[in-house]
């Protein structure tokens, strides 16, 4: 009531309340928009059924994980199945169905829902917002690029009996783990960010995430099998799948099989480290261009 | 069946945007087969289009897609536009609803397959004097078939869920593609594995080139089987469906 009686000089009171707390700006809405959009990923603070597909996605991917694990319990041997040079071959496909699952609902659901005016209303510039988006994607995909890793790593280091001497042969692969893991985990933000921020439908952005990430693969495949030479260099240096492989197997320093794509290419692993970097640029300046031009 | 819904949804499916992409995806087949004709020496003709191109490529990956795009969106639209409601109102039976929903899914996606089929095998098969017409036959009628099992699934699974298109790829590129490979019992629990069975079955090929394991005849009874209890179900959902229950 008492503020209602401050309110001076006005036509017509409609009693609005006046806010007199400490303006916390820009920087305080970058990372609540962060925190939130995390959370938005795996549908935390939304209802039930929109938490179910991530956490079973997440859950697929730790599946090569844990089973490791519980050949490592059961088996006096030490018998290391998953490498982390090679778990990237078995998450690719639920990485990408992720991705098609969270990038539209974190890049187009506020088209969809008309919120974009509240957002560039504040502090918060366009810029800001992308950023903060793109962040959001990139540390959720870390759930799945990561963390099962990391669990694996750990794991196996305690499964054995000399915890001390595991620590000392595979220390390296620590380091090599979590920068492979990030590598792959803005790649693929960056892409599904470009394709979901496009349209504020979601069903077309899925779509289109999937085409991109696992139809090209099978492009690659095909190319593979029937034409080979500098056109399956190229493919392979512009299918995500392969770009990505290529990447990881070079961070490790491990060679590729013969028989896969990569290896029918015969590509230095190098390349495939500018091919991922200038994708990832490109797309998140794809996605940077499309909120600064978007009208709202 | 609805001719007015028929007509709707044949609109509201052939939208410039998605037939342009999906007229890309049909590209290319086509564009494999050119290739392999162009670069085939020493490649054996029929098995290359049986095994890489209809198995993998036209009944492995793109109908599924296809089948999920259209089966989804038929009827998946309506619920999320808000539409359903204006639908539903009508005095016309959900069972028809459905029928005409799924007709035009069904059309559209094995419009859009045989297509592909039709003018990639072909191309691949000239000029090597193999006759793969019987073999060729077989996907078709296998494609076709398939197709009707999937928008049926598909359609039944976005009356259920908001989530549709997503359980769709999971079961497409995780349970098909992945499980199946890696647990063969599975293969009795996969459309894809049905419709390579039923070519097989119908295009007589040999079991040199492609060995499924399911029969030819126990695959036609599931894909009725799995096409019959989706539409079952659809109805049922259907008509249990309330207004704001969209999950």
């Amino acid at each position: 009531m008492s503020q209602r009686a401050e309110a001076a000089g006005s036509i017509y009171d409609l009693g609005y309340r006046h806010y007199d707390g400490v303006r916390l700006g820009r920087r305080q809405s970058f990372l609540s928009l962060y925190a939130y959009s995390l959370r938005g990923a795996f549908g935390l603070g939304r209802r039930t059924t929109s938490k179910v597909i991530p956490v079973a996605v997440v859950l697929l991917a730790a599946a090569p994980t844990l089973a490791q694990l519980a050949i490592a319990a059961i088996s006096p041997v030490d018998a290391r199945i998953i490498e982390p040079a090679n778990y990237f071959d078995f998450v690719q496909v639920t990485l990408a169905i992720f991705c098609a699952a969270v990038a539209p609902e974190l890049f187009a659901r506020d088209q969809r829902m008309r919120t974009l005016p509240l957002y560039f209303a504040r502090g918060l510039r366009r810029d800001d917002y992308t950023i903060a988006k793109l962040a959001a994607l990139a540390t959720a995909l870390l759930f799945i690029t990561l963390l099962p890793q990391l669990v694996l790593f750990i794991g196996n280091g305690l499964a054995g009996s000399d915890l001390a001497g595991y620590a000392k042969d595979h220390w390296m692969e620590l380091p090599q783990v979590v920068v492979s893991g990030v590598i792959v985990a803005v790649f693929f933000a960056c892409i599904s960010a470009a394709i979901g921020s496009q349209t504020p439908r979601r069903a077309y952005s899925t779509v289109a995430i999937i085409a991109v990430l696992i139809l090209t693969s099978v492009v690659a495949a095909v190319i593979a099998d029937t034409v080979g030479g500098v056109t399956l260099k190229i493919v392979v240096l512009l299918v995500p799948f392969e770009a990505a492989t290529g990447v990881i197997r070079w961070i490790f320093n491990a060679s590729v099989a013969r028989e896969t794509n990569l290896g029918k290419s015969g590509l230095d692993l190098w390349i495939c480290f500018p091919a991922v970097l200038t994708v990832t640029a490109i797309t998140a300046w794809l996605t940077f261009r499309r909120f600064r031009r978007l009208d709202v | 069946m609805n001719d007015t819904i028929v007509r709707l949804t044949a609109r509201q499916l052939f939208g410039q945007k998605r037939t342009l992409f999906i007229a890309l995806l049909v590209a290319i087949p086509v564009l494999f087969a050119i290739l392999f004709r162009l670069n085939s020496e020493n490649t054996d003709a029929m098995d290359w289009v049986t095994n890489v191109l209809f198995v993998r490529v036209l009944v492995g990956s793109l109908l599924p897609f296809v089948a999920l795009i259209f089966g989804t969106a038929a009827l998946g639209t309506e619920f999320e536009d808000g539409t359903a409601v204006y639908l539903l109102s009508k005095p016309v039976p959900r069972w028809k609803i459905v029928a005409s929903k799924l007709v035009v899914a069904w059309a559209a996606t094995a419009l859009f397959v045989l297509v592909a089929s039709v003018v990639s095998a072909p191309i691949a098969l000239q000029g090597s004097g193999v006759d793969g017409s019987s073999m060729v036959t077989g996907f078709i009628v296998a494609e076709v078939v398939a197709a009707f099992a999937y928008c049926a699934v598909f359609l039944a699974l976005s009356i259920l869920t908001a989530h549709a298109l997503l359980v769709g790829l999971l079961y497409v590129f995780i349970w098909e593609a992945v499980l199946t490979r890696l647990f063969s019992g599975l293969k009795y629990l996969s459309i894809r594995e049905y419709s390579v069975a039923l070519a097989h079955w119908i295009g007589a090929i040999p079991n040199v080139i492609i060995d499924p394991q399911v029969s030819g005849a126990t695959a036609a009874v599931l894909l009725v089987v799995i096409s019959v209890g989706s539409v079952g179900l659809a109805v049922r959902w259907l008509g249990r469906w309330q207004i704001g229950e969209t999950a």
